[in-house]
């Protein structure tokens, strides 16, 4: 394999692991690694000096020219998921915006779109290739969830932790009392 | 071999093996001392293993590294190609959430009627 193909691959590998670790933490604070590992993976996949190999150059120019709808796609859905009312509250402006980049995104594909019928076929196929290896990976998690062997069951409290538990417990409620 | 036919395989083939590495990438990207990856990693790499396999018996070359970036090219390209579906389908499920009303709540009637 060429340094350049492996340079493709590469940043693909390390785009995928940054969206992965962004995914983690609670929804108001993201691993903070998540987005620079994914835009640094993104970099290292579509800067290069030399045009990679076939069929790794196939894929690059497959995904540049997907970017074209995909960019104000994404942008679009963003911006509609900010401003829609998810929690009963709309926000206009982000929610025209992004309607409008959705609206653009439509078009652009439309615009370089060429299906024909048997597309069809090869979109089941690739749909089934995806459940396949979901199927696999759920039945490989559920094995070692099963092989992995129980904890024993964890000692009672000593009488300090108890009435340190309760000293919490009993300081968050009165705060929660007060009005 | 048809060549439609041949296309689905590869696009069978090419989108296992490639969401498999996924997996195994995105528990490299989510690994923590509770994790125990060593089956699905194992699962996963079965998977693409057998579909290089797979496409390397349908197009007709040998099962080496080059059939191995084929198959992973070749997912990403079928998955470029379902995008616009699943653009589709979170278009309708944008819309819906626009749209959304809060639903009338039974006790705001009852203040409202006293």
């Amino acid at each position: 394999m060429s340094l350049w193909a492996a340079q493709m691959w590469l940043g693909l590998s390390v785009a995928v692991i940054g969206i992965s670790m962004h995914r983690t933490g609670p929804a108001f604070r993201r691993h903070s690694f998540g987005a620079p590992v994914a835009l640094l993976g993104l970099a290292v996949m579509l800067f290069r000096i030399e045009e990679p190999p076939q069929p790794e150059s196939g894929v690059v120019t497959a995904a540049i020219g997907a970017a074209m709808w995909l960019l104000p796609a994404l942008a679009g859905s963003a911006l509609v998921l900010m401003g829609a009312p998810l929690y009963w509250k709309t926000r206009p402006a982000p929610l025209l915006a992004g309607w409008t980049l959705i609206a653009v995104a439509w078009y652009q594909y439309y615009s370089v779109m060429s299906l024909v019928p048997l597309d069809a076929l090869r979109w089941v196929s690739t749909l089934l290739g995806v459940l396949l290896s979901l199927t696999v990976f759920t039945l490989c998690v559920r094995t070692a969830e099963r092989t992995t062997p129980q904890e024993p069951e964890t000692e009672r409290l000593s009488e300090k932790e108890r009435k340190y538990v309760e000293s919490v417990l009993r300081r968050h409620l009165e705060v929660a009392d007060e009005p | 071999m048809n060549p439609e036919f041949e296309s689905a395989i590869s696009a069978f083939a090419g989108t296992a093996a490639l969401i498999s590495l996924f997996v195994i990438l995105a528990m490299i990207g989510t690994l923590n001392p509770y994790h125990r990856p060593a089956i699905p990693v194992l699962g996963a790499t079965a998977v693409i293993l057998a579909s290089a396999y797979l496409f390397a018996h349908t197009a007709g070359i040998a099962a080496d590294s080059v059939a191995l970036r084929l198959t992973m090219s070749e997912g990403v390209l079928a998955l470029i190609d379902i995008l616009p579906l699943v653009f589709l389908v979170s278009t309708y499920l944008f819309l819906r959430a626009s749209l959304r009303k809060r639903p009338e709540d039974p006790l705001l009637v009852l203040l409202d009627s006293e």
